[in-house]
């Protein structure tokens, strides 16, 4: 992954994309042990292109194709790994990116979402690999409840979790 | 038994989740590569199973 990591801070370095932060399953394995996943979910801020209010994730395509990216269905693959650009969809994904830990791989540095942020964004995502991942978080005492709780508040998403606490956590914590 | 079994694998959980980030990936890329082998042998199977049946 080192060589992925390599290539995508470079991308930053040159301006096709700004902050950048690892999410999905390789982003709470900073937190969690290992889960097997195949591919990694990288959100980036990208800079606006002049003369129009649109985001586009072709910029980053365009530059990874002409250093040797191949593009499989959703994914691009670089260093070995199918990589999935996202742009963030709101505020909550705005906030996970900017308000990002840094960290390294093999010496090489990188940005991975707070576990707080990759709770919230599990919880609104849904899906039952989703609130596994929450339940592990949980479990494995890896996520500050006070933080969360915050989160959940600024981004309308505190009834889901009290829904989610009733049904997965016994619903007593939080 | 069921509850040494479940506490050895909590135990299991927090010491993998103590990992550094670096060693953490590098497990990450095992099971990657465990799982595309063992996605690739299934298609093969399928492919072998359905030109049997082709013959």
């Amino acid at each position: 992954m080192k060589e992925t990591l390599e290539v995508i801070n470079q991308m930053q370095a040159d301006g096709v994309i700004g902050k950048y932060a690892i999410g999905g399953a390789v982003g709470a394995t900073f937190y969690l042990a290992p889960a097997a996943t195949v591919d990694i979910d990288i959100f980036v801020a990208l800079p606006m292109a002049v003369g129009t209010s649109l985001l586009s994730l072709a910029p980053i395509y365009h530059y990874l194709k002409a250093r040797g990216g191949a593009v499989e269905h959703e994914h691009i693959i670089i260093g070995g790994w199918p990589v999935q650009f996202l742009a963030p969809n709101d505020r909550l994904e705005e906030d996970a990116v900017e308000q990002a830990i840094t960290t390294s791989v093999e010496g090489e540095s990188t940005r991975v979402m707070s576990a707080e942020h990759l709770v919230a964004i599990a919880l609104r995502t849904g899906r039952p690999k989703d609130h596994a991942r929450i339940v592990q978080f949980v479990e494995q005492d890896a996520v500050d409840r006070k933080k969360l709780r915050g989160i959940l508040e600024r981004h309308g998403l505190i009834s889901k979790w009290t829904k989610f606490e009733s049904e997965y956590l016994g619903g007593s914590r939080g | 038994m069921a509850d040494r079994e479940m506490r050895g694998k909590e135990e299991l959980y927090k010491k993998m989740a103590a990992l550094s980030f670096t060693e953490k990936i590098r497990i990450l890329e095992k099971l990657r590569d465990r799982e595309l082998a063992i996605a690739a042998a299934g298609l093969r199977s399928k492919t072998k199973a359905s030109g049997d049946t082709e013959g």
